[in-house]
């Protein structure tokens, strides 16, 4: 039986207005409530029925200056839950320090849902191909994590677990996104590949942040997404060129165990051979556009 | 139900909505305002886009009792008093319009990003129209109604 | 000749309507009362249906009525008589994934899709045949009893003896194309506001781009005469053929539940539902044989096409007639064979679209032209122009094999022009690689017909009603689904009568009011909704100036009327506004009645499918077209920078529309060639959804160039031909063509997606040259003269 539903199933909606307010309801309502921010990730679940109806949606956008984008005592940066993926492609803060943070999500859907989609909400939507996510695990970002019991900090790379999961339970709200400090000589860039030049999801993501002095890697990370069940560090790839001289030889070494490292699969976006293919290619371009000059 | 107070083109309207309502389907059919259109119902083709405090959002995904507080302007709320905005104008003149149902997005987007950035450059249209899909046109007549705006904002 | 609104920059006459949110299509409207209309479907592609159990969905509060497939009493429609396979609902069988099985009314929608939920249906799953060329096998699944083969239409059609050709040739290449499974992609849904009132008169505002389509449906299934089905046309959010010419499931259903209820019935589809259950483009494998002279002379053309057809027939009869007769345009061609299967599936239905049928043999035969071109090392210009047909002199006509008739074409000034343009001229000036992208550029020299013939009532009907203050009302059957006609219309209509555009109003079609029209498809708008209307304002313009001359006491024929002025052109004295003229016309006698009315001449010998001979169109446009592209060497992505397109449409009557037109088609004959596809596994449509079934966006358009050629074509008003497919045509060989020219590499199965292209990147790394190039070079000496 098929019915393809342009309503969205019946939910209840509250809107609390403080963060105690709003764990008490995660609590009380466990696993059938669901925690509403943008809704750019949600809403279409919903309508499609991709997910089960929760009883209710409590949306986190009662609570006050949850939206923040601060780097107040300068030794990191701070998004609050409900930061924008527009506030992120747009303050002067982000462009400045972590520019390639404001060019992923520049490189995200449109305007009208980049002003409504969180960055913490496309964590938590956890697909392979969230696009905030590379750059975030390149930049070693951690994940402040919120319930009636408490607070605990969880590094992003362990924050995933499959496609459409992660370690918060069903009481928790992810509150923060922290972003360690970076060191001034190091650079970024993330490389989406999509077939058409907006409104995609990426077909293979690359982020890489390198630190370089003197021709030499000090240090490197390299994330991918769209190539496995979660999005993930290429940690062998990255050894390949921590501590070297940077050269084209071994840069293409990290670019093709970066791709042996990916496990990527077959579905109606690529085959898995041309995503494993396209690894190589963008960690390629990505080290070595963040070397040139 | 829920209880919203949400301001609509200048009025302010108290209103009873289902929890589960999307904002689109207030507009529509609790405020008869058809001019928002639904293409798609899930984000992708604009066809729905409003303003929404100073912001263009896809109505289709937000829901009605999200809007409580709000200020929004829809199509019906750009031209005063018979006079058509220099917005609508340029879609008029430069034929920017063909079969009509992307128009009311388009030309919302297209205020909202004039507004935010009065002259921009060719590469900022394409980047910050990409959420107003038109089958008709190719966009080549909308990207020359956008620059006739920007033409018309700095007269 | 001097116009004074023709060819003129004006803009549409909706458009106050459509920039203020004014415009009401089917979604729009609603009644008092009104229930909603939700359509359950078949989670199978093909099964037998055992038992539809509708009594839970029956009980829910909030549902007035249920209906299932056995409520039409075994109704079924289609393009022809003898085609009519369709019915509403699925009733024995459903034989594609989301056919309709049943549907109910609600006073809700909620409450309609909640209802939807509670109908059962016991199924019998069948093994389905969801490739044509395997439905075309022995002992596949027959989706229809009793068809064998699966085989829904075929033609075979001969032309010239093709073998003496061949044996006489000194190249011939066969080769295979295949085209994407794309679809129209406007952005509103079918949808429609029906009621079936306690009289028996149906109304209905239906998103149709063709309402008297769906006007004669609606008479047929209901058994109703003609005079109690009205079709109201709201604004058409997008047509390009398919789907709103003709029925969907929730038309029939909506009225269906009225009539039971009593109550007005809307429905609107989600664009899910229509990309997963509406008409679709057939996609086809074309196997092309081709044969040329050395001095690039075509001398046969060999064409099969197997077409996925899907579950049912619909306008397929016509998509296989126009993908065969036009492929001897716009190149001279001696012998020609088609041999054309459309084949039935378990996948949604193929039917029209824009560019219908001549779009996947036109890209076949403009690809292997160019690589028969480059194996003889003939310029791909040069070689266009040796076989392109000249134009025809004033009062001549150039006589096709299968007897189609040109009496204007315009395809060598086409191509002279564009090869003339900077980018083709210079291409070779640029560098051809930067970094990882490589450029290339192509061209194209294709042909479409306007003003398509079609079976039974094919005129297209106007009345023009003159005002008693000098004001016009148009009427015309003929729908703007946004390609502009209306626009078009009144220009013709203001012209003709010598009167202000401001002057002519128009509104949409009313069935209980304005003249039956076939339909928007085929590009018959303009010239034949135009030859009806200049034939109906002539009409009453002569009527008008009987009256002036009777007041002047002048000759009828020294009367003139322009831009609303009345005169005589014998005596400078003698001049009034028309509006005076009108109400001197109007008030004659005790009151007179001004009505002008017309109607299209053209195609009166119908289609001949047996054979394919004769005219397909009542003129032929003819489209040039440069493309420019850039090719990610390492990823495959391709961003196509610059069209240039040169096309003879005759006239552009409103060069701001003709161009919107050309553009408009550009964008989606690119959007087929590189993105747009349905993945498709066993009948289920993997990317149902604008995100995933990949159309143009603001940032992956080119920019386009548009170029008229004027040749004022003797058959259409003011010398217009088509000019909304031509580029729908023109773009697909064009951006292959430039493909191949950045990359070396001839793609014959569309679309080109960035993984085609690294694959065949990789591929021809390995082995030098490319592709089964069967080069059959006759050592035959020149038995030809
Ligand atoms: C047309 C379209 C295009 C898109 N394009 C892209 C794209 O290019 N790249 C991309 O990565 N994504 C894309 N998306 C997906 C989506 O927009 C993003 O993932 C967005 O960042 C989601 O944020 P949100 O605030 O809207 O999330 P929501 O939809 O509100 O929430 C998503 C999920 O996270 C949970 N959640 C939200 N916030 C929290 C929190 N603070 N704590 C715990 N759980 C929480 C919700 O319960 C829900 O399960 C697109 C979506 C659409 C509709
Ligand atoms: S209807 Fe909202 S984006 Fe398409
Ligand atoms: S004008 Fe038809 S979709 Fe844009």
């Amino acid at each position: 039986m098929v019915t393809l539903y342009r309503r969205l199933p019946r939910v209840e909606y509250v809107q609390p207005k403080t963060i105690e307010e709003l764990l008490a309801l995660r609590a009380q309502y466990a696993g059938k409530g669901a925690l509403l921010a943008g809704g750019t990730d949600l809403m279409p679940k919903l309508k499609r029925r991709e997910i089960e109806a929760p009883g209710c949606l409590i949306d986190l956008k009662g609570i006050p200056d949850l939206a923040y984008i601060s780097n107040a005592e300068g030794d990191g940066l701070r998004i609050g839950a409900l930061a924008t993926l527009r506030a992120i492609e747009t303050s002067a803060l982000i462009q400045a320090t972590y520019g390639i943070l404001s060019q992923t999500a520049s490189s995200m859907a449109s305007v009208q849902i980049r002003n409504r989609g969180t960055v913490a909400g496309n964590l938590c939507n956890a697909v392979p191909s969230a696009d905030t996510a590379p750059p975030l695990l390149a930049l070693d970002a951690t994940a402040k994590l919120m319930s009636q019991k408490g607070e605990r900090i969880v590094p992003l790379d362990d924050f995933f677990i499959g496609p459409n999961k992660t370690v918060l339970s069903d009481d928790e709200l992810l509150v923060e996104i922290q972003v360690p400090r970076v060191l001034p000589h190091s650079r970024g860039v993330y490389l989406k590949l999509t077939q058409r030049s907006s409104m995609e999801l990426a077909v293979v993501g690359v982020a890489v942040m390198v630190s370089a002095r003197n021709g030499v890697c000090e240090n490197i990370k390299i994330a991918l997404g769209a190539v496995a069940p979660t999005p993930m560090r290429a940690k062998r790839a990255e050894a390949v060129l921590r501590g070297q001289h940077f050269s084209e030889e071994l840069i293409e070494h990290t670019a093709r165990t970066a791709a042996e490292e990916s496990r990527p699969i077959d579905d109606h976006r690529a085959t898995q051979e041309y995503r494993r293919d396209m690894v190589e290619v963008l960690v390629k371009r990505a080290v070595i556009e963040t070397i040139s000059p | 139900m829920k209880q919203i107070t949400v301001t609509v083109n200048g009025t302010v309207y108290e209103l009873q909505v289902k929890s589960w309502a999307t904002l689109l389907d207030m507009i529509r059919d609790d405020l008869g305002l058809t001019g928002t259109k639904e293409g798609c119902g899930l984000g992708e083709c604009g066809a729905c886009t409003v303003i929404m405090d100073g912001k263009t959002v896809n109505a289709c995904l937000v829901l009605a009792p999200e809007a409580d507080g709000k200020e929004i302007i829809t199509i019906e709320g750009l031209s005063r008093g018979g006079q058509f905005h220099p917005v609508q104008e340029a879609f008029m003149e430069q034929g920017g319009i063909q079969c009509g149902f992307c128009t009311p997005g388009m030309i919302l987007s297209t205020k909202a990003l004039l507004d935010e950035n009065p002259n921009p450059t060719d590469e900022e249209i394409r980047r910050d129209m990409a959420g107003n899909f038109c089958r008709c046109t190719g966009y080549t007549k909308i990207f020359e109604s956008i620059k006739a705006a920007v033409r018309k904002g700095d007269t | 000749m001097e116009f004074s609104v023709i060819g003129k920059h004006v803009p549409r006459v909706d458009a106050p309507e459509k920039v203020t949110g004014q415009a009401r299509y089917a979604a729009d409207y609603s009644l008092p009362g009104m229930l909603w209309c939700k359509v359950h479907r078949s989670p199978y592609a093909h099964a037998r249906i055992l038992h539809v159990d509708t009594s839970r969905a029956q009980r829910l509060p909030g549902v007035k009525a249920v209906v299932t497939g056995k409520d039409f009493h075994g109704w079924s429609w289609g393009w022809m008589p003898e085609t009519r396979d369709e019915p509403p609902l699925a009733v024995e069988k459903a034989r594609y994934l989301y056919e309709a099985v049943a549907a109910v009314a609600a006073i809700d929608e909620d409450i309609a899709e909640e209802a939807c939920d509670l109908i059962t249906v016991d199924y019998e799953e069948l093994p389905g045949v969801y490739d044509p060329e395997e439905a075309l096998q022995d002992g596949a699944p027959l989706v229809h009893e009793g068809r064998e083969k699966n085989i829904s239409i075929e033609y075979h059609w001969n032309f010239g003896d093709v073998e003496k050709a061949f044996a006489e040739s000194h190249i011939i290449r066969e080769d295979r194309f295949c085209t994407s499974r794309a679809t129209k992609g406007y952005v509103e849904p079918p949808a429609a506001l029906a009621y079936y009132d306690p009289a028996g008169y149906i109304t209905i505002w239906p998103a149709k781009q063709s309402p008297y389509f769906h006007y004669r449906h609606l008479a047929a299934c209901f058994k109703l005469p003609l005079n109690r089905v009205r079709v109201i046309q709201p604004f058409i959010g997008g047509g390009f053929g398919g789907t709103k010419n003709d029925s969907v499931a929730g038309d029939f259903c909506a009225v269906l539940l009225s009539k039971m209820t009593g109550k007005p019935v809307k429905f609107v589809y989600t664009q899910e539902e229509e990309l997963t259950t509406s008409r679709r483009r057939h996609s086809m494998i074309v196997y092309n044989k081709m044969g040329a002279k050395r001095d690039g002379t075509l001398t046969a053309v060999q064409t099969r096409v197997i077409a996925d057809g899907g579950a049912y027939t619909a306008i397929g009869p016509l998509t296989m007639y126009l993908a065969g007769f036009a492929t001897t345009l716009p190149y001279k061609l001696p012998t020609y064979k088609y041999d054309a299967y459309r084949v039935f599936t378990n996948t949604p239905i193929g039917a029209a679209m824009r560019g219908h049928g001549i779009t996947h043999t036109r890209f076949a035969c403009e690809i292997q032209m160019e690589m028969i071109a480059e194996e003889l090392g003939i310029d791909p210009v040069q070689m266009r122009l040796r076989n392109a047909i000249d134009n025809p002199k004033p009062g001549t006509m150039y006589e096709t094999i299968n007897k189609v008739t040109l009496k204007t074409c315009g395809i060598k000034e086409a191509l002279n022009t564009v090869a003339a343009h900077p980018l083709w001229r210079d291409k070779d000036k640029a560098p051809q690689r930067r970094d990882n992208i490589s450029w290339g550029v192509g061209l194209s020299g294709t042909a479409y017909l306007g003003g398509a013939r079609q079976r039974g009532h094919q005129s297209c009907g106007a009345i023009v009603r003159i005002c008693e203050d000098g004001t016009v009302n148009l009427l015309t059957g003929a729908t703007d689904c946004g390609q502009g006609s209306d626009t078009v219309l009144c220009m013709i209509a203001a012209e003709e009568l010598g009167v202000r555009l401001k002057d002519i109003a128009i509104k949409r079609v009313d069935t209980a009011y304005t003249p039956c029209d076939p339909g928007s498809y085929g590009s018959r708008v303009t010239i034949l909704a135009g030859q009806a209307t200049q034939m109906a304002a002539a009409d009453a313009k002569r009527q008008l100036v009987r009256s002036a001359a009777e007041t002047w006491e002048v000759n009828p024929e020294d009367i003139e009327i322009k831009e609303g002025v009345v005169f005589v052109t014998t005596d400078a004295q003698k001049s009034m506004p028309f509006s005076k003229l009108a109400r001197i016309a109007c008030y004659s006698g005790s009151g007179a009645v001004i009505i002008g009315t017309g109607y299209s001449g053209y195609g009166v010998e119908p289609l001949d499918f047996d054979t394919g001979m004769g005219n397909g169109g009542t003129s032929y446009s003819f489209t040039a077209q440069l493309a420019r592209v850039g090719v990610d060497m390492e990823t495959g992505k391709v961003q196509v920078t610059d069209f240039v397109i040169a096309h003879d449409g005759g006239r552009p009557l409103n060069p701001l529309g003709a161009e919107g037109q050309n553009e408009g088609g550009a964008i989606q004959g690119l959007g087929q060639t590189i993105y747009e596809n349905f993945i498709m596994d066993k009948g289920k449509t993997l990317n149902p959804t604008f995100l995933d079934y990949k159309m143009p966006r603001t940032t992956d358009v080119p920019d386009i160039q548009v170029i008229d050629i004027i040749t004022d074509d003797p058959d259409g008003p003011f010398g217009a031909k088509e000019a909304s497919e031509g580029s729908i045509v023109s773009t697909p060989p064009a951006v292959v063509s430039a493909i191949h020219d950045a990359t070396g590499i001839w793609f014959t199965e569309l679309p080109i997606t960035p993984e085609k292209i690294v694959k065949a990147l990789k591929e021809k790394g390995d082995k030098k040259g490319h592709g089964s190039v069967r080069e059959a070079k006759r050592m035959k000496e020149r038995q030809e003269t």
